[in-house]
């Protein structure tokens, strides 16, 4: 265990950080509350820092995850942060300023909130750093309980605790699911670790409970990268949630649940089918089902809605079914590159998914009406490009980088998912989702159009007008330049993706070869 | 055919390999108006309202042309490169075209420096001839104008210095979409939207040549990186087969390529049969039509033959596709040019023809010919297209040649009319001027190259009218008797207004021409100047400083023999070596083009409106004047062949799109919808429908897979 704790230290900086938070937002000095913040960004950089320099390790199955992913998370985590900075107590810190009331601890939710935020960030490290099925169980409600929490404590509305008491609710089912699930890949192999596992499944073969056990586990995680038959919640938490909350939800709880795939699949190995690149049958049957279904299910039922949120919540659903097709796929031959690694794909896309998908969610939570609703109507960004270029724009782009468009982010990172799908042969799904990005297309388009060619709303309908708190805007501006500088620096962050997707595979002697030249590097001093 | 082999063509297998690294700075150069385009936006979003942003733009392309004259006068031979950064690398094996980089990179030989050096050079001065030109929009519009001319020249910048052949596609993109928002820069007139909507259109039919053309090269050669292309052993291995004869040696694949990219070029550069947007785009604003259409932008074509030389040398065919439809385009242009009326117009067709030449000579194989042409041209083009602004600047608008006349005694028309004649002398390529020595070069290589005699004689025939269309232009509007009548730009015209003599109404029409300004000017005095002086460049070296560039480049092809000696016992002119020549004969007939236009156009002309000797003629020739005025319709042609039947197909698709594909979207929209629309309304926001929901499908799943999986077992 000890030896283990090397690869945390950015998870214990987040907690330290998170510790720190909680008690800072309880000051009766509203200077100090105004702290939190702040200390979460630096908790945050330092613990991207420490990722980034983490080492891999050369034990695990997936040795070099753990660096990418943190940083990854880190990274979105600071972009997150701007954007749910100000969330909550706007109101009520108005009024203690004003003299209309005295701070009150009991009802604050200043502190709650930032540190349920680091918290679940912290598990959704600690999901990447997984060794054993239970660490993995802990790991993941760990990132989700607290964001139950924040969906209802987000707005001060009857809304967002329905939508947070549904969203606990199914989320406790999604978990069972999969704990079911764990326990019997535990009663298949008799082993809770992952070497553990992998080395059983070496010696021994899959038997028919193991298989139970990966099937359902696989639909149980489904939950949390909210995929068909567990989505059913996505539309409306995301629409109760206030929209920086909708934004962290799209984003935290699916990495940690594709981290979770990939780890389970990864002590399964791709090591069967004819040409022993893909799963063993079942498993890859229940994920390609998945898939397919996911991106038809999210691209169609986006089409016909008029609410911004529930289509960027399908769409969201959609992107689960894309990268599905990248675990599919594999990590692929061994020393092959970018386009035929699978696994690389799919942590890249979560990088390039991170930033469009936030970029769009802070054009919206930028905006609100006269009376303080949050904008969500299709109309609400109508003409936004003449009223607010800046949001407009950053609509535009970030809209155009979900779609695909070349050479924006999403491009590139889609490029991955469909050739590594075809260079493991998995042509039918290929096709699935080459059907599915075009029929996003329109959808997408509505959110491109709208803002650039219609013309604003007329004056005597509700306006909307800018919120005002100037991280928002800041962070759909961050998100829409990432979407176009990263591409023009992509080049190391395929490299960093590639490196992450390495999967050591027990019983291959080209895996043990690379693991042990791997450990070598490791161990030479760097020049 | 036609039979190439005798002629030793090899590349690079002599030129050093060896790839030297440029210095980091050469990389300003494209960085310097990239920082203008930063400037100007900025200056936009603060409103500036005054000509700041004209001079930023000036001395932000003024340290780009000083950069580029260090990097032409520090150049030793061969390649020299400078990678920006790593772009995108992808691999999917190890094999050939199995890797794909493309790098943000720069590489710098004889070539780019010869056209970096007249990009930025003219584009310092056609910036300062703006800064006056366009300061009756002083406001938004002038901010709009100078980040687009800045984008414009970076993109050009990427275009010619770029080390790759997507740097080039780049570029190639970049300086289409600047055309289009300069073309149609006077968004409010219908006739600059549509102009502007041809020329992106019509261009997009040759990027569509140019993409298919690279993705060939990648996927044939493996590389689109030139060091690496060039150098490659299959291309040198064709090079040879082609040196000797044996075409058939070369797969298609590699043929094609040079097919491709072909259309590329003849889109970009406005030859047959893609010419028809370049006239149009004369509906922006002069500095842009002398800059972008004429000067540099257009030249991109030439530039991408020179550049694939060895590409186009593989093929059988495609020189002489490129000869023929450059000597054609030449041709046909001057010929529509002749019967013009609008002096813009007729120097916008002057321009198609002038490409034509420098296409006809790369088609000839003399890369040193063209490439002297397009330096030489786009000096004196730019000359007469500025000129040619300055009177419409100053006449407000107007450009009917039978409206003005006389200018030269007209007070403050010196030097726009020296300009003019400058200008003129060289596009007529008159005796010992610039555009005489280059045009000479593409004739006498025409006549010397076997098989190609015939476009030698009609590329002769087009300097002939050539001489004649631009001194008819000089001849009616800047001598003779003074007269002139303003145009309808009322903008222009309270600007002449300005100048406190509103009452003075003895000219009869109340009308004060706006004399140009100093900026103007001096721009036009020195280009005049330049275009004097390219002359000499001529006689620099062995065969010119400009041969001295292009042998330092991919556009080298070895000399035939022994060029200067004339021993080519098959390619006689009248028992003299066509080199020699052809001086005579050029000479000859760029003088009596003159005269013809000095006798239908000045002599006995009494009035700005009628030249009797010249109308005569032209009643002599029935309606083959008023066909070449109307273009000989081939933009009717264009409408019938291809825009009617365009059109019938897309109301087809409409519909089809209509009731099949929206239909479609629709029904699988609804019908999610509709299931989605029944579970609401039986679960009403209750909990345990999602949970049933989940539970069910969690078994559903289970179910199928596990029939599935014993099914394949």
């Amino acid at each position: 265990m000890t030896d283990k704790l090397i690869y945390l230290w950015p998870e214990v900086t987040l907690f330290i950080t998170t510790c720190l938070v909680m008690v800072l937002g309880l000051s009766p000095q509203a200077e100090v509350r105004r702290l939190c913040a702040w200390v979460s960004a630096v908790g945050l950089t330092v613990a991207a820092g420490l990722a980034a320099n983490g080492e891999p390790d050369p034990n695990a199955l997936l040795p070099n995850i753990m660096p990418f992913a943190k940083v990854v998370i880190a990274a979105v985590g600071l972009l997150l942060l701007m954007l749910l900075a100000g969330t909550v107590d706007r109101e009520y810190e108005a009024d203690i300023e004003s003299g209309k009331t005295k701070f009150n601890p009991l009802r604050s939710n200043r502190a709650e909130f930032y540190s349920f935020f680091l918290f679940s960030l912290t598990g959704l490290m600690l999901c990447a750093s997984a060794e054993s099925l239970i660490w993995l169980f802990l790991a993941l409600e760990l990132t989700s309980l607290p964001t139950y929490i924040m969906v209802i404590i987000s707005t001060r509305g009857a809304k967002s605790q329905e939508a947070g008491v549904k969203y606990f609710f199914l989320g406790a089912l999604g978990a069972a699911f999969f704990l079911f699930g764990f326990s019997l890949i535990f009663g298949g192999t008799g082993a809770t670790h992952f070497d553990d596992i992998a080395d059983s499944i070496a010696a021994n073969g899959i038997n028919p409970i193991l298989t139970l056990g990966l099937l359902i586990s696989m639909i149980g995680l489904s939950f949390k990268i909210a995929a068909v038959p567990m989505h059913f919640y996505t539309a409306d938490v995301y629409q109760g949630a206030a929209s920086p909350v909708s934004a962290m939800l799209a984003f935290v709880p699916k990495t940690a649940g594709f981290i979770a795939i990939i780890t389970i699949c990864a002590a399964v190995g791709w090591n069967y089918g004819p040409n022993h690149t893909s799963l063993p049958e079942g498993l890859r049957l229940v994920l390609w089902i998945t898939a397919a279904l996911t991106m038809t299910v999210g691209n169609m039922l986006a089409l016909r809605q008029r609410s911004v949120k529930r289509i960027l919540a399908y769409s969201s659903i959609a992107h689960s079914g894309y990268m599905l097709v990248g675990v599919i796929a594999g990590p692929g031959p061994v020393g092959g590159s970018f386009t035929s690694n699978g696994l690389a794909a799919v942590l890249f896309y979560l990088l390039c998914y991170g930033f469009m998908n936030v970029g769009t969610f802070a054009v919206l939570a930028s905006l609100k009406h006269a009376d303080g609703s949050e904008a969500d109507d299709i109309d609400d960004i109508r003409g936004l490009c003449s009223t607010h270029p800046l949001l407009g724009w950053s609509m535009v782009l970030c809209a155009l980088s979900l779609l695909g468009m070349p050479p924006l982010l999403g491009f590139v990172g889609k490029l991955g998912l469909f050739t590594s799908a075809i260079s493991a042969g998995e042509y039918a799904i290929v096709i699935v989702l080459g059907l599915n990005s075009a029929i996003a297309a329109v959808y997408y388009l509505r959110l491109i159009v709208t803002p650039y060619l219609d013309k604003p709303a007329e004056q005597d309908v509700l306006r909307v007008e800018k919120v005002g708190i100037i991280t928002r805007p800041m962070v759909a501006v961050i998100s829409a330049a990432s979407v176009i500088g990263l591409v023009l620096v992509a080049q190391p962050l395929i490299e960093a993706s590639s490196r992450a997707g390495v999967a050591t595979r027990h019983g291959d002697v080209h895996a043990v070869e690379q693991a042990a030249a791997l450990r070598d590097d490791i161990n030479e001093p760097r020049p | 055919m036609l039979d190439l082999a005798p002629i030793a063509m090899t590349l690079a297998a002599d030129s050093p390999a060896a790839v030297a690294s440029a210095p980091a700075w050469v990389m300003l150069i494209p960085a310097m108006p990239m920082i203008g385009v930063v400037l100007c936006t900025l200056m936009s979003i603060m409103g500036v309202r005054s000509k700041l942003p004209a001079f930023v733009t000036v001395a932000c392309l003024a340290v780009s042309f000083l950069l580029t004259v260090f990097m032409f006068t520090g150049h030793s031979e061969g390649w020299a490169t400078a990678v920006g950064w790593e772009w995108l690398h992808y691999s999917w094996g190890d094999g050939n075209g199995q890797n794909f980089t493309a790098n943000f990179a720069f590489a710098v030989d004889g070539l780019t420096i010869l056209w970096m050096l007249f990009v930025t050079g003219l584009a310092t001065l056609i910036a300062l001839y703006a800064s006056e030109y366009m300061a009756t929009d002083v406001g938004q519009g002038y901010n709009r104008f100078f980040i687009a001319f800045n984008l414009f020249v970076f993109s050009m910048a990427c275009l010619v210095m770029g080390s790759n052949l997507l740097m080039l596609y780049l570029g190639w993109e970049g300086v289409g979409l600047c055309s289009y928002l300069l073309i149609g820069y006077y968004y409010k007139k219908p006739e600059a939207v549509a102009a502007a909507k041809k020329a992106f259109i019509v261009n997009r039919i040759g990027d569509v040549g140019l993409a298919l053309g690279v993705y060939l090269a990648f996927v044939h050669f493996g590389t689109i990186e030139y060091t690496e292309l060039f150098a490659s052993e299959k291309l040198q291995g064709y090079l040879h087969d082609a040196a000797e004869g044996h075409w058939s040696h070369i797969p298609w694949q590699a043929s094609a390529i040079p097919l491709f990219l072909m259309v590329g070029a003849f889109g970009k550069s406005a030859q047959l049969p893609l010419y028809v947007w370049l006239p149009d785009a004369m509906e922006g604003p002069t500095p842009v039509s002398a800059l972008i259409h004429a000067a540099t932008m257009v030249t991109a074509g030439v530039y991408l033959i020179a550049r694939t030389y060895p590409l186009f040398q593989v093929s059988e065919i495609a020189l002489p596709i490129v000869a023929w439809v450059g000597t054609l385009t030449a041709l046909l242009a001057a010929t529509i040019g002749m019967a013009q009326f609008d002096i813009k117009r007729i120097m916008a067709y002057s321009t198609v023809s002038q490409l034509g030449y420098m296409f006809a000579g790369l088609g000839v194989m003399t890369s040193v010919g063209a490439g002297f042409h397009v330096l030489t041209h786009a000096f004196f083009k730019a000359l007469l297209f500025l000129a040619c602004g300055a009177v419409m600047h100053g006449f407000a608008g107007q450009l009917d040649l039978r409206k003005l006349s006389g200018l030269w005694k007209v007070p403050g028309w010196r030097i726009v009319t020296i300009g003019m004649f400058v200008g003129c002398l060289n596009l007529a390529g008159f005796p010992l001027t610039a555009g005489f020595f280059s045009k000479d070069m593409i004739l006498a290589e025409a006549f010397v190259t076997p098989g190609f005699a015939l476009i030698g004689w009609i590329l002769l025939f087009t300097a002939g009218l050539t001489a004649y269309y631009t001194f008819r232009v000089f001849f009616r509007v800047f001598v003779g008797p003074v007269e002139y009548h303003a145009g309808d730009d009322h903008h222009g015209d309270d600007h002449a207004h300005d100048d406190s003599h509103g009452d003075d109404h003895d000219a009869g029409h109340g009308f004060h021409p706006h004399a140009p300004g100093w900026a103007i000017n001096f721009v036009l005095a020195t280009l005049a100047v330049c275009s004097i002086v390219a002359a000499g460049l001529y006689f620099i070296g062995d065969h010119g400083w400009v041969a001295g560039m292009i042998h330092d480049s991919t556009a080298h092809i070895d000399p035939h023999g022994d060029e200067a000696g004339g021993s080519h016992g098959s390619a006689a002119l009248f028992g003299l070596d066509p080199h020699k020549a052809m001086y005579y004969i050029s000479s000859v007939v760029g003088i009596v083009g003159i005269i013809f236009a000095y006798a239908f156009h000045l002599h006995g002309r009494k009035s700005a409106g009628e030249a009797p000797a010249a109308d005569a003629f032209k009643a002599a020739l029935g309606p083959i004047p008023r066909w070449a005025e109307n273009k000989w319709y081939v933009d009717e042609l264009y409408q019938f062949l291809f825009r009617g039947p365009l059109l019938v197909l897309s109301h087809i698709f409409r519909y089809v799109d209509m009731l099949l594909v929206d239909g479609l979207v629709n029904l699988m929209g609804w019908l999610p919808y509709a299931v989605g629309g029944r579970l609401r309304r039986g679960q009403d926001g209750v909990l345990q429908s999602y949970a049933a929901s989940m539970a069910g499908g969690l078994a559903l799943f289970l179910l199928v897979i596990l029939l599935l999986v014993n099914q394949s077992a």
